[in-house]
């Protein structure tokens, strides 16, 4: 019996089999998306990872592998098999000052990392807003973002390399492939838990910057500070971040812990940061808030130290948490459109709600033009739900309809699996699944997710009726 | 399953006119974001997410719509486990009010089960002044007599852990519980007004010398102390263990007996017992009769080193001793169930005495929490021991804490480890600075 075989590798207490027990493993942080797992197994080591791998496999058990269960997309739901939960390999295996680079298990939280390294005077630039939670082998299945990511690069951009276990039971180690053949870390990372499951990872860290600027421009209209956010951009500087926060999601984060003294009454505030060597820094906190008020902004103000500037940045990165203060329910989108349509596409938004009769609240990332439309609402009302529904999925379509696309951060997991289809052909789908095939061809890993089920499962009960079937190719392990 | 993005309607009430149905809006607040799990103790130490504030307040989700029965074992297993540290409300953007949730919850459930019988014989003893004083008189007997610190030294680490947390209360001062102090005037004001001590069960059996430094202190920066009789135990061990009724009773009977003090400021120097006070207000908030009284007698509450702080407190003068490394750990309820983060470190500043040094992860809960570690000792055991590696790492010669359970809970650990360090009240630390000025220089 399965349960039995992992019990004698991890532990009878780290199985979990009985409903209650399974109830808080049915969803990630978008609790809207639910789905019960068979069972729950919870590896402490590497080798108990890769041993719980080889079961599932030699049982061909499909699997679900989860970190701390802090997504916004439902990629981390395990529908009736098996949920892997990786929190417990949570060591810091190696540093490498020299290298500037630090080897994680795939459980530690992505601001341990940071403050673990701290007193070398590095961190981990990744810094999703849940970063006090989530974890790096998480942040590597979603090639997570973070307001940082404006200029320092997302994710991928500072993974060097990784072992991972592929759904067989093989272990190899991924890197960039720099000359040396495919850049197949390139595909790892971001593969939404469908093509492995990371053992290790060395990421590159990065010197704390010498010196940072934080500013908080406040307008009386959002359609200001999406232009402020464009001119800010157009004037060839490089934020180290550049956050959008209007009204309603304001209000909610001045109600927390986390009450960061933005004013109440601005129709929206831009948070703007400039980081770096302390020659030139000063010039570009003035040019930014000289093109903040002539976008009319009321107000302008710098964080005066480390504490304030903290303050400033624990309310933008706590404010999806706060949305529970404005109604019980909550959903969250992860649009990116082109900058230059961001306030256009603010009023659209606002439109769109006007017209469902529900509230949108705003908190993105404006640099990059990373929408987070946030809808609180009361699940119990089910007329309203039905409206929530309607308008994000106008939302959504008015998104890919100027040129944007579905998720910059979040992953398509189940939650934008609907609108994959109205953003990519169904060859594109198609070459998507052939992907995944490579890594794992009977697709048991993240069974469901990322490419819907019309074009991935279909597919897989009938595969002579595909145009063109190729083998789908084993990749040799290294030595 | 439900794969579309809406939760569908909640099943009707399972538990209607329970405590924890009435409490249910602080459920609604809870969007699963995750924030909460760093900050959880049992979750780090146990790696299981039922284990942690998301987990808990679903099962509580789950024992209102009835998914989940009182009686399942996973209920209690995992509510049980629960320290109470509220970390978890410091961390949570939604404002989820979990101690209020945990305690309606335990309440709900004491009808369906009743607590281990070592929880309830404490819990009765508590709550009867005689019963509780002739214990604690017993239990100093045994620690004068150098009996608890020979038991925790012989028995097997299991069970040792009680009598090592009596051995680490020791003071070497003398001073006699339950009596009345020459520091305590019934008349007199000072020039910051006037001041009683909420003198506690254990703080009083027990930390009988740090009673005695508080009220010191106090003088010392300008408050007139009186003395206020018939009060009893806070109830707080009561309320969190669910037995909502025993806590109302000791409330009414401490309301009773501060309103005829007259003091203007209730001082507390136990955080835990402060936490519970400044909740009567909420505590008897359905008691018409006492709902207005119990929120005037909150109002009045205060811990020691927030009155301390608002003073500056009056400095010790300067030393000529070498400095005493001392770092300070934060009880739960004073950071996180009443927000006091800086007034402990004014204080222990004010002590010329002490060097402070940096402990790292002070926020983290030491496993204490009232009586769970008598209750729950392995869980308790595996909270602190992260705790007591960050001390031996600090370099510190005392761990300064302002509660008493966290007195015993990191004494008694460094007992069993063998360890010089001691576990220390910081009001007790600027009591020893003032009695040492002008003497030794």
């Amino acid at each position: 019996m399965l349960a039995a075989a992992l019990e004698r590798i991890v532990g009878v207490s780290h199985v979990l089999t009985r409903p209650p027990a399974l109830l808080v493993y049915r969803s990630d942080g978008l609790p809207g998306h639910r789905a019960l797992p068979s069972l729950a197994v919870f590896p402490g080591t590497r080798d108990e990872v890769i041993r719980v791998m080889r079961v599932l496999a030699e049982t061909g058990t499909p699997f679900v592998a989860r970190g701390a269960g802090t997504g916004l997309s439902g990629g981390a739901l395990a529908d009736g098999v098996v949920l892997l939960g990786l929190h417990r390999l949570k060591g810091i295996l190696a540093l490498d000052l020299d290298a500037r680079t630090a080897t994680v298990e795939p459980g530690v939280v992505n601001a341990t990392l940071s403050r673990a390294v701290a007193p070398h005077g590095l961190h981990y630039a990744p810094d999703p807003s849940s970063q006090s939670a989530c974890t790096i082998g998480g942040n590597i299945a979603e090639n997570a973002g973070g307001p940082h990511c404006l200029k320092y690069g997302v994710t991928l951009d500072h993974v060097v390399r990784a072992t991972v276990v592929l759904p067989d039971g093989e272990v190899m180690t991924l890197d960039r492939g720099e000359g040396t053949g495919y850049d197949l870390l390139g595909a790892f990372v971001g593969s939404e838990g469908c093509f492995g499951v990371v053992l290790d990872v060395t990421v590159r860290l990065t010197p704390i910057p010498e010196a940072v600027i934080t500013l908080l421009a406040d307008f009386t209209a959002v359609r200001a500070a999406a232009d402020a956010t464009s001119r800010i951009i157009a004037a060839g500087i490089l934020p180290a971040a550049l956050e959008l926060m209007d009204q309603a999601t304001i209000e909610a984060v001045e109600s927390s812990v986390y009450a960061a003294g933005y004013p109440r009454d601005a129709a929206a505030v831009l948070l703007a940061e400039v980081d770096g060597a302390v020659a030139g820094l000063e010039e570009d906190a003035v040019a930014i808030e000289r093109l903040c008020r002539e976008a009319g902004a009321r107000a302008v103000r710098v964080a005066r130290d480390a504490t304030e500037r903290a303050r400033l940045w624990q309310g933008r990165k706590k404010a999806f948490g706060a949305m529970g203060r404005v109604a019980p329910h909550l959903v969250v989108q992860d649009a990116v459109v082109p900058r230059t349509r961001l306030a256009d596409l603010l009023e659209e938004i606002q439109a769109i709600g006007a017209r469902h009769q529900i509230r949108v609240c705003n908190v993105f990332h404006a640099g990059d033009g990373n929408l987070h439309p946030n809808i609180p609402y009361d699940a119990e009302d089910p007329e309203a739900s039905a409206r929530v529904a309607q308008a994000m999925s106008e939302i959504m379509h008015r998104c890919i309809a100027v040129g944007g696309t579905i998720t910059g951060e979040h992953g398509v997991g189940l939650d934008k699996l609907d609108y994959m289809p109205s953003l990519f052909s169904g060859e594109t789908l198609d070459a998507m699944c052939t992907l995944r095939d490579v890594f794992d061809p009977a697709r048991r890993a993240n069974p469901g997710k990322v490419v819907p089920v019309r074009s991935c499962r279909e597919w897989l009960v009938a595969p002579a009726a595909r145009p063109t079937a190729p083998t789908p190719a084993r990749l040799e392990a290294r030595p | 399953m439900t794969h579309d993005a809406l939760v569908p309607p909640a099943a009707p009430c399972a538990l209607p006119g329970s405590p924890l149905a009435e409490a249910r809006d602080g459920l609604d607040r809870c969007v699963h974001c995750g924030f909460c799990l760093p900050a959880c103790p049992t979750y780090l130490a146990l790696e299981d997410e039922n284990d942690s504030p998301r987990g808990r307040l679903l099962l509580m989700g789950a024992l209102l719509d009835g998914t989940v029965a009182p009686d399942d074992p996973i209920v209690g297993t995992h509510l049980d486990r629960c320290l109470g540290c509220r970390g978890c409300e410091t961390a949570c953007p939604s404002g989820v009010p979990y101690g209020q949730l945990l305690e309606a919850t335990r309440a709900t459930l004491a009808t369906h089960r009743p607590l281990p019988r070592i929880g309830r014989v404490l819990l009765w003893g508590f709550a009867r002044t005689w019963v509780l004083r002739s214990a604690l008189v017993m239990a100093r007997v045994v620690r004068d007599l150098g009996i608890a610190r020979v038991l925790a030294r012989t028995l097997p680490a299991r069970i040792a852990m009680p009598f090592a947390m009596l051995a680490s209360t020791a003071r070497p001062s003398t001073a006699r519980p339950f009596t009345a102090r020459a520091s305590v005037a019934t008349d007199g004001v000072g020039s910051r007004g006037t001041a009683s001590l909420l003198t506690g069960c254990v703080m009083e059996g027990l930390f009988t010398e740090v009673n005695r430094a508080t009220e010191r202190t106090l003088t010392r920066n300008g408050w007139a102390m009186r003395a206020t009789a018939g009060q009893h135990c806070c109830g707080a061990l009561h309320a969190h263990a669910g037995d909502l009724e025993a806590a109302r009773t000791l409330a009414r009977a401490n309301i009773a007996a501060f309103e005829a003090s007259g003091a203007e400021t209730i001082v507390l120097n136990s955080a835990g017992c402060g936490a519970m006070c400044k909740e009567y207000g909420h505590l008897l908030a359905a008691d018409p009769a006492w709902a207005a009284r119990a929120s005037r007698f909150a109002a009045r509450v205060r811990d020691v080193s927030e009155v301390l702080a608002e003073a500056g407190p009056v400095p010790a003068s300067t030393s000529a001793a070498a400095p005493l490394p001392v770092a300070y750990d934060a009880p739960c309820h004073l950071q996180h169930a009443q927000r006091i983060v800086d007034p402990p470190l004014a204080v222990l500043r004010a002590a010329s005495q002490i060097q402070l040094v940096p402990l790292a992860d002070s926020d983290q809960c030491c496993g204490s929490a009232g009586i769970f570690n008598l209750i729950q000792p392995d869980v308790a055991t595996r909270v602190l021991a992260p705790k007591l590696a960050q001390i031996a790492a600090s370099g510190a010669q005392v761990v300064a804490t302002g509660n008493p359970g966290c007195l015993m809970q990191i004494g008694g650990g460094l007992v069993l480890a063998g360890s010089d360090v001691t576990a220390r009240h910081p009001v007790e630390l600027l009591d020893e600075a003032y009695g040492a000025e002008g003497r030794g220089r």
